[in-house]
């Protein structure tokens, strides 16, 4: 009998509640909206999401500056009617610097205002400059240039949209990511699953030396991947590496340095790497899953004359399909979202012949700063996790989060 | 898995004699499954003494193909233990310890009050909290990794132990999914006894519950130190500083662009694996309840 939660319990859920807002929720929602602009952290003109243009107020107020420095420079040298012109512009420019000074965003009527200053002051400025060419005046080029680079004053809006995911449809570069991951991500999870299930099988046997074989089991998955990256390269090494001498030396490949310097090797060295620290994971999710079904039904089998390999298909298999399921699921995301094994053994190389879709958004985002189109690549993976994870939900029928 | 079954002392005979069959054949499965055994343990060891074995070798022996690939060394050294150990190992052990503690403590935590109130209590939405915590669980890293790196900027907290907030998307969701099994598995009656008795929630929860509660803490307690004793992604981009980076990162950073040290890698993977090695040999039993609480369903 579960009672009905009080208001004041809600407190043990806020901690939850906060930590997940704060560093998971937010987080994929900034990146979708990032995602959205062309937002590069190492240009000024892009280094933050704007929705519309903006006024630079300070660059204004310096221009604004100028235009009286300038035209003072040269007042005494013109006549009377340039003069109260002159005067004129001065004062406008002040008023425009005073009113625009903390403005960041500008409405469209606001940007038209300035423009036609922008416009109307060069104008009467030019014809006062062109009607007394004699005069000795010095700053006509200054006023020129600098009227010329006016517009910069407004920084233009990086939204973009879609474009960056309809860049990606186009991006051969993301294509081939995207099969390297599946590819990878299918053969790995498939050869786990067969190797986990017989090492699972074998395991629920209950002989002696069961706690050997599980710790032979535990060590390569609780150890950093990294550090299993790591170790994989030496083994793999064209010079040094025993593994790579002994494939050389039975002839599954050309020649020890083809292990990680050819695109299928180099593909196969990641699956290799990966299937030896995940398959006893895998075993040991299974297991559990073993260890549940009545062994009377075994016997049972055994007493009809049922064959191994018939019990195995026939009792096995099927009771066991929500556990395999979930094992199935868990290591698809996994393997769909590889990221250390990958970059510190082979990098994503040779030739982008292991780059990961994690290895391009990180390369994209990080290493060049581009967050807009780094983040649709992640918001693309997001996107492929979501139908992963949906079409096995939908096979598993709810049983997942059924309660009780 | 060996119940005793009732059933089976009143079998008929040809019932008896099929079992009999049976178990004559799992005499040449049993060798069978040995041999595969055998198999599975030398290849899940084998990298691993390779490794220890390098470790002890000249460089000279590493890199010459005539010596490379002999098991034992003549010349054993621990030379590349004194290089690796001076070159920062020991700090980057350190902030390991400290990262994963702190994270540890703070999941326990969370967790605990949070799985107590979802095992024990009806509330709307439920099954919806569920579903979003297994989803966290699942979303690519990555995907957190911009927007986070720009808030740590913003606050002047990158290159810091603050990294291990960002840690929670990694572990928290699976505390939390341990943390209920286990709380399922404890009986309510004597919550409701207690209940009776006057004990008000938070007493029933730190008297009763909790010390019950233990061993499924304890497992959870693991699962998250391993969790985070091994990530890399964050403190990668996080804390760029030497100064704060864990063992994964640093131990990465010692391939260089045009020179592999493989003895000083080795040694390295030797020295760092240990505390592995030792959380592994303790703890088996709860590691073998946390993967599979996690994940499975009974």
């Amino acid at each position: 009998m579960k009672s009905r939660m009080k208001k004041s319990q809600l407190l043990y859920l806020a901690p939850l509640l906060i930590i997940l807002l704060i560093f998971s929720f937010y987080p994929i929602a900034t990146s979708f909206a990032y995602s959205m602009f062309d937002y590069r952290t190492n240009n000024q003109q892009y280094n933050a999401l704007r929705m519309s243009s903006e006024l630079n107020g300070n660059l204004l107020a310096e221009n604004a500056d100028y235009i009286a420095y300038f035209l003072n420079d040269d007042y005494d040298y013109v006549d009377e009617e340039g003069q109260a012109i002159f005067d004129q512009v001065i004062a406008q420019a002040e008023d425009i610097a005073e009113k625009y000074k903390d403005l960041k965003v500008v409405s469209e009527e606001q940007k038209q205002e300035l423009e036609a200053f922008f416009e109307n002051s060069w104008a009467d400025i030019s014809a006062v400059y062109q009607r007394l060419p004699d005069n000795d005046l010095i700053r006509g080029e200054d006023l020129r240039d600098l009227y010329r680079s006016m517009p910069t004053v407004f920084i233009e809006s990086n939204y973009v949209g879609l474009d960056h995911y309809k860049r990606l449809l186009k991006d051969s570069r993301f294509h081939g990511d995207l099969g390297n991951t599946l590819l990878f991500t299918a053969i790995s999870v498939s050869l786990e699953l067969v190797l986990g299930m017989g090492l699972a099988l074998i395991m629920n046997m209950a002989m002696r030396g069961i706690g050997l074989i599980r710790t032979a089991a535990l060590v390569p998955w609780a150890i950093p991947t990294a550090v299993s990256a790591l170790m994989w390269q030496y083994l793999y090494d064209g010079r040094s590496g025993i593994v790579a001498h002994f494939f050389a030396s039975i002839g599954l490949i050309s020649s020890s340095e083809a292990m990680l310097s050819t695109a299928s090797g180099a593909m196969a060295a990641a699956i290799i790497a990966d299937v030896w620290k995940t398959t006893p994971y895998m075993a040991l999710l299974l297991l559990a899953g073993l260890q549940v079904i009545d062994r009377g039904l075994y016997e049972s089998a055994a007493v009809d004359g049922a064959g191994k390999i018939r019990t195995f298909f026939s009792i096995t298999l099927p009771l066991m399909k929500s556990s395999i399921l979930v094992a199935l699921l868990f290591r698809t995301l996994d393997a769909f979202r590889v990221y250390d094994l990958i970059a510190v053994l082979t990098g994503g190389g040779p030739g982008g012949s292991t780059e990961t879709l994690s290895i391009y958004s990180y390369k994209v985002m990080i290493e060049q700063s581009n967050y807009g189109y780094g983040s649709a690549i992640v918001v693309a993976m997001f996107v492929c996790v979501a139908l992963i994870a949906t079409l096995f939900i939908k096979i598993l029928g709810t049983e997942l989060l059924a309660e009780e | 898995m060996t119940n005793p079954n009732p059933v089976q002392s009143q079998l008929s005979p040809r019932v008896a004699e099929a079992l009999k069959q049976t178990r004559h054949k799992k005499k040449y499965s049993r060798f069978f499954a040995y041999l595969v055994i055998a198999l599975f343990v030398f290849v899940s060891i084998f990298p691993f003494i390779w490794v220890a074995a390098t470790s002890f070798k000249p460089s000279n022996e590493i890199y010459n193909p005539s010596t490379a690939f002999k098991l034992i060394t003549d010349q054993a050294t621990s030379q590349h233990y004194r290089e690796v150990w001076a070159k920062g190992l020991p700090k980057a052990i350190g902030n390991s310890f400290i990262v994963s503690t702190i994270t540890t403590a703070y999941v326990i935590v969370v967790s605990t009050f949070s799985s107590y109130l979802v095992s024990r209590y009806r509330f709307k939405g439920k099954r919806f909290l569920m579903g979003i915590i297994l989803g966290v669980s699942m979303f690519p890293q990555m995907i957190i990794v911009g927007p986070i790196y720009n808030m740590f900027y913003k606050l002047g907290i990158l290159n810091s132990f603050w990294v291990s907030l960002a840690y929670a998307s990694i572990t928290l969701p699976t505390a939390v999914w341990i943390m209920v099994a286990h709380f399922n598995s404890i009986p309510l009656a004597l919550e409701e006894a207690a209940r009776i008795d006057g004990a008000r929630p938070m007493q029933i929860l730190w008297r009763i519950v909790f010390p019950l509660a233990a061993p499924g803490v304890f497992t959870t307690a693991i699962m998250t130190f391993i969790a985070s004793w091994n990530e890399y992604l964050l403190t990668f981009t996080l804390n760029t500083d030497v100064n704060y980076h864990t063992v994964p990162v640093h131990i990465s950073s010692l391939q260089t662009q045009f020179s592999i040290l493989w003895g000083q890698i080795t040694a390295a993977t030797v020295i760092v694996i240990i505390p592995t090695l030792i959380i592994v040999l303790l703890f088996q039993k709860q590691i073998i309840s946390g993967i599979t609480q996690g994940a499975v369903k009974e």
